[in-house]
């Protein structure tokens, strides 16, 4: 695996070669060890993203600004606003983003062969400007290979790590004597038996075309389909037919109507008025089920991993972090911002708010397990996915135009199309894709 | 020369130099710049610059790209579908509001309030009214004993359902344009065809339509240059989807730019719109100018 290229031999490689400079070359830092007033007086920039784990950062900021000395200014903007304006800024060379919050599940490898990514790897070694109690090895390795590149340079430090989980209404199985299905083979007669419409459906995806490419990994995984195969585009494999035919056979029988064009918030919104008693989506969308503001099923989710299937045991995951950009003039005040957003405390923080983080330690700390937010079979989920996770899309450049691609694919198959026509489609124009920006 | 002397010699460019400037600064210079966009290779990224590779970007969208050539004429589809039905009921109202009744001006002023809201705050109105199970379309088009439609949720009625939309907000501009034509019609021709012996229908095809035609036109003209490069609401209720059911140029070349990063790609999509848009124009402006429909 790719995380483990930034192994203890580097690391303390680069430790030994530091300390033997020491004597020769004098820095006053590196006499002083760590200190986070390092850079006192400086400003910072930052770009981040709306998001639950963003939420929870921003009203911490002010004691990051009394702990380093420094001043933080920001700017939050949508998802998609943010990256278009990454983008800009990056293009023009503007120098204005000292550090950002970065989807690393579609703007990964674009970003990082954009040459935006300022590499981590010297700063998570050097002694003097990361903590003593940082500890990079606490992150999963899921985690670790979600902000790692080919060529083992670290792109950001990982946030918010999400993953693909399996909710299900405890009232509706309780009742017919259900469990949650252990493999795939399990699944589509257990969504047939509470299938009862208008009142009930069996289940819900995501349908909407982009939005779908996150949710079909849940099927095609276990499934044993692959996005690449030995770097050629692998979406006509008779395990993609097997997986896409089975996810939209889902939806176009046990779906609710309209099901197509469902992205997130149709899809939990359906689920949350209680029309639906299977849904398999992102682990961070149960805070709302459990919120009796917004839902009628508070208190009647139960929540389990994703079933297994002939190919393996997966759960899709998709990461987020903090980055240092590469035309920032003070990368290591900002690398001190990214690694403070990421530290233990931090993200004991989020974790406490009900969004889930890559830091194993976190997960057994005593501030977590006396005042849960959640119910306990939701952490049991969320920490059993993380183990078995795996990046949800494919790492290539195009991510967002392969989203595109199968999402279109997908919608044809939920309309009625054969699984192996729009596949057979969808192969020709993603292998496309790579010729054009993979070479 | 004195200073005075001199500028006011030269005040015939002199006085309009900085509207031009500012004219060429935000119009010219943009669309010099897309077409010079249009001739590169470029994604948007630091490291690798814009390659020029002169008109390879208009081969692919004319020969080569099926998606394109799909969006192209679902844009003019969508057009014709929805001007043709703004025009009809623009004309229709127009006739209506043409007549003294009581509760005229407070009627006219409701109807045309659908053109002053906001694109975006009436697409996302229409999202919840049409969906499947808890949008209230359904609920109405179940309780006149039709059964439910789709709406956007199906790859079949998505772009009627948008259509719908842009008709809900649009044909009070075809109304009040043909308002203002029917009041600026002459009495005499109408007397004589009284005079004549000629019915109200014979009236209205033989002389109101002719006379209208000149401002009908233009209120068409307006309206499809519109609708040719309609985004808000289709961005905001399908985003181009199900499965491309309702990607238009507009669309796609918002995803080729803004999503996939195809700068050059992208532009040159948006010089073969800017050349769909002129040239419809100017074929309507021709037919405005002929005598003959």
């Amino acid at each position: 695996m790719s995380a483990r290229r930034f192994s203890r031999r580097t690391f303390l490689g680069s430790v030994v070669a530091g300390a033997a400079a020491g004597p020769f070359v004098w820095t006053p830092a590196r006499a002083q060890g760590f200190t986070w007033k390092r850079f006192q007086g400086k400003e910072l920039f930052l770009l981040l993203t709306k998001h639950p784990f963003i939420d929870v950062l921003e009203k911490n900021i002010p004691e990051f600004e009394s702990l380093s000395g420094m001043r933080v200014k920001w700017e939050t903007l949508p998802e998609i606003q943010a990256r278009q304006k990454m983008t800009v800024e990056m293009t023009a060379n503007s120098g204005g983003i000292d550090a950002f919050f970065t989807s690393l599940h579609v703007e990964k490898k674009r970003f990082w062969k954009a040459g935006w990514y300022h590499p981590l790897n010297k700063f998570l070694a050097d002694t003097s400007l990361t903590s003593p109690d940082f500890d990079w090895n606490d992150f999963t390795p899921g985690a670790k290979a979600g902000v790692t590149q080919s060529d083992g340079s670290i792109s950001a430090l990982a946030a918010f790590v999400d993953a693909n989980v399996f909710f299900y209404r405890k009232d509706l199985f309780g009742p017919k004597g259900l469990t949650p299905p252990k493999t795939l083979a399990d699944l589509e007669p257990l969504v047939q038996k509470l299938h009862a419409p208008p009142g009930t459906y069996g289940i819900v995806l995501r349908g909407l075309k982009n939005a779908n490419a996150t949710q079909y990994p849940s099927i095609l995984f276990p499934m044993g389909g692959t996005y690449l195969k030995d770097g050629k585009a692998a979406l006509d494999s008779k395990e993609q037919v097997a997986a896409l035919e089975m996810y939209t056979r889902l939806l176009r029988q046990y779906g609710p109507p309209g099901v197509v064009n469902f992205n997130w918030y149709e899809c939990s919104a359906s689920f949350m008025q209680g029309q639906v008693a299977i849904y398999m989506d992102g682990v961070n969308f149960a805070s709302q089920f459990e919120d009796a503001a917004k839902s009628r099923v508070v208190g009647k989710v139960g929540y389990a991993v994703l079933p297994s299937g002939p190919g393996g045991h997966f759960s899709p995951i998709y990461i987020t972090g903090m980055a240092v950009s590469s035309q920032s003039a003070s990368k290591e005040a900002a690398y001190l911002f990214t690694q403070w957003a990421t530290n233990k405390a931090n993200m004991i923080r989020e974790l406490m708010a009900g969004v889930g983080v890559g830091r194993t330690s976190t997960w057994d700390s005593a501030e977590v397990k006396a005042k849960p937010k959640m119910p306990a079979d939701w952490y049991q989920a969320y920490q059993a996915s993380l183990k078995i996770g795996r990046q949800g899309l494919p790492e290539i450049v195009g991510v967002t135009e392969y989203r595109d691609i199968i999402g279109v694919a997908i919608q044809k198959g939920i309309e009625g199309a054969p699984a192996a026509q729009v596949l057979a489609q969808a192969q020709k124009d993603f292998q496309d894709l790579l010729n054009r920006t993979e070479g | 020369m004195s200073l005075g002397r001199r500028a006011h010699r030269h005040a015939a460019w002199l006085f309009p130099a900085p509207a031009v400037l500012l004219v060429a600064a935000i119009i010219v210079y943009p669309i010099v710049y897309t077409g010079w966009m249009s001739l590169q290779e470029w994604f948007a990224s630091s490291l690798t610059r814009p390659r020029f590779i002169g008109l390879a970007n208009y081969g692919k969208i004319v020969l080569g790209d099926a998606r394109f050539r799909e969006a192209v004429a679902r844009t003019v589809y969508f057009t014709i579908v929805a001007v043709a039905a703004e025009t009809l009921l623009g004309v229709a109202m127009a006739l209506l509001f043409n007549r003294e009744f009581w509760g005229r001006g407070l009627l006219r002023t409701l109807a045309i309030l659908p053109m002053v809201a906001t694109p975006t705050a009436i697409a996302l109105v229409f999202v919840m009214m049409y969906h499947p199970t808890l949008g209230v379309a359904n609920y109405l088009v179940t309780t006149v004993g039709l059964s439910p439609f789709r709406w956007t949720y199906s790859s079949d009625t998505a772009l009627y359902a948008l259509a719908l939309v842009d008709v809900w907000q649009w044909t009070p501009l075809i109304m009040l344009i043909a308002l203002a034509g029917l009041a600026s019609l002459p009495r005499e021709p109408y007397e004589a065809a009284h005079l004549d012996g000629a019915s109200a229908r014979q009236a209205f095809w033989h002389i109101t339509l002719p006379l209208l035609r000149p401002t009908l036109v233009v209120a068409i003209l307006f309206r499809a240059i519109d609708a040719l490069k309609t985004f808000d609401i289709i961005f905001v209720m399908t985003q181009g989807g199900p499965a491309n059911a309702t990607e238009t140029i507009n669309l796609l070349l918002f995803n080729q730019a803004f999503s996939y990063f195809n700068m050059g790609y992208a532009a040159s999509m948006a010089v073969a719109l800017f050349a769909l848009v002129m040239g419809s124009s100017l074929i309507l402006i021709k037919v405005r100018r002929s005598t003959a429909w």
